[in-house]
């Protein structure tokens, strides 16, 4: 991805951060899809995603002073822009009740369930993709942390493996997943 | 652990995915901004994460009508911030990215302001203090000079008294005569018996005017003789006369300033050698 109308990243940011409207008008036609795909990887229902997109930019628009470029690029401070707003509406009670729970129950308190990502339609794009070529221990961790938003500590609870057993398990997955994307 | 095994850890991915606990997150800053080399491989994943995502989602699009709501919203938002703002351009009340230059400006401000508020205090103490050191230093010499004429004083005192209690001094009172013009009048001569040396007191004799001064007279042989003139001035004092090798009897008369070379004026008081 090439902010090719743009001299580099650094002044594309400074644009932004002055609100300029060609600015975000190319940060939505260039990112709105990849920034959706996590989303939807979390959030199922093609609806409510949309609603999220739509929260997840105007937050951008909102908070784009606060992006500090020293601590990584534009793309990932979106990218868990959206994480977060998808992993609140995920646990957001109306979400639930919406879903009856049958989902989230599933997952967490099955531990074959945790691995039946196919009930989500869009399981070939993003991460998910790459998350089908790791070993189904590392999967599932993958799949809690990431994707739900739980803790070590709480992945340790509901899987009842050790602490420490969870945070080697998840680094290692993480440096697969990094091969992968390599 | 050394760089290369940090890197490869696996807390670069859990940086940048969101999985780092805070603790994990600060030390990592730490870390990037300390080495170049993790910074880099973190840039690296990032560059990774990013193209996998943009081209994996490159068929999934947003549904039609969102762009419109979004930018619907943010120009309201936008011109409501420039509606509470100036209208030439928008800069965002909140949240404003403080840097630590700026909580260093407010501090050289705020400390500046401390400073010249210290300043005019120190200043006006400064001048209370000057004004009152030099009161003090004048008053200083009025009593340096207080205390020197004290001094004097004392010195002729204690003049006095050593010639009151010399056994060799003969002492001759000089009481009132009849026809005195102040009935009162006393004074005493002071004689030395060695060298004949005269010391005359004033006791008790009115002041004299300007153009008037008393004149003491030795009686030698019935005959008077100068002993010289003197001015009646305030307090005890001795006054050194004229040498007199030989007398039976001391008067004073007031007389013309500076002295007659026989009595003219009244005769104040008188007093005769005795022994």
């Amino acid at each position: 991805m090439a902010i090719q109308n743009f001299n580099n990243e650094g002044e594309f940011v400074v644009l932004l951060k002055e609100r300029n409207n060609k600015a975000f008008t190319y940060l939505y036609d260039n990112y709105s899809g990849a920034l959706l795909s996590i989303i939807r990887q979390i959030i199922s229902d093609n609806e409510l995603s949309n609603d999220v997109l739509q929260e997840v930019f105007v937050n951008i628009w909102r908070r784009i002073e606060t992006y500090d470029a020293a601590k990584g690029r534009l793309f990932t401070w979106m990218l868990n822009i959206a994480r977060n707003a998808s992993i609140d509406t995920l646990r957001s009670k109306n979400y639930q009740n919406s879903q009856k729970n049958q989902e989230l129950a599933d997952d967490v308190n099955s531990n074959n369930a945790s691995l039946q990502f196919t009930q989500i339609n869009v399981d070939n794009i993003g991460l998910k993709k790459i998350l089908e070529k790791l070993k189904p221990e590392h999967r599932a961790l993958i799949e809690l942390a990431y994707f739900k938003g739980y803790t070590h500590e709480e992945i340790a609870q509901i899987e009842n493996v050790p602490l420490g057993t969870v945070k080697t398990r998840i680094r290692n997955a993480l440096l697969q997943l990094r091969a992968y994307l390599q | 652990m050394n760089i290369d095994q940090y890197i490869l850890s696996g807390i670069i991915e859990s940086y940048v995915l969101g999985l780092a606990s805070p603790e994990e997150r600060a030390e990592f800053e730490a870390m990037c901004s300390a080495y170049p080399e993790i910074r880099k491989a973190r840039d690296d994943f990032e560059r990774s994460l990013e193209n996998y995502f943009i081209s994996s989602a490159s068929s999934i699009k947003p549904a039609p009508g969102i762009k419109e709501k979004i930018f619907s919203q943010i120009n309201a938002e936008s011109s409501a911030t420039q509606k509470q703002d100036s209208p030439a351009k928008v800069y965002p009340l909140q949240p404003v990215k403080t840097g630590w230059w700026r909580t260093l400006a407010v501090a050289a401000v705020l400390l500046l302001l401390f400073s010249t508020i210290m300043n005019y205090y120190f200043f006006t103490q400064y001048r209370k203090f000057s004004n009152k050191y030099e009161e003090l230093a004048s008053s200083q010499i009025q009593m340096a000079s207080a205390n020197q004429v004290l001094q004097t004083k004392l010195q002729d005192y204690e003049s006095a008294m050593n010639m009151m209690k010399d056994p060799a001094m003969a002492i001759i009172k000089m009481n009132s005569v009849p026809t005195s013009p102040s009935p009162n009048s006393l004074a005493t001569v002071y004689w030395d018996t060695r060298n004949k040396d005269v010391y005359l007191l004033a006791n008790n004799l009115p002041a004299t005017v300007t153009e008037k001064q008393y004149q003491l007279w030795a009686i030698v042989d019935g005959k008077p003789v100068d002993a010289g003139v003197v001015d009646i001035k305030e307090g005890l004092s001795f006054v050194k006369m004229k040498n007199i090798p030989r007398a039976q009897a001391f008067a004073i008369t007031l007389e013309k300033k500076g002295g007659s070379s026989v009595p003219e004026g009244a005769m104040y008081v008188l007093g005769k050698v005795t022994g």
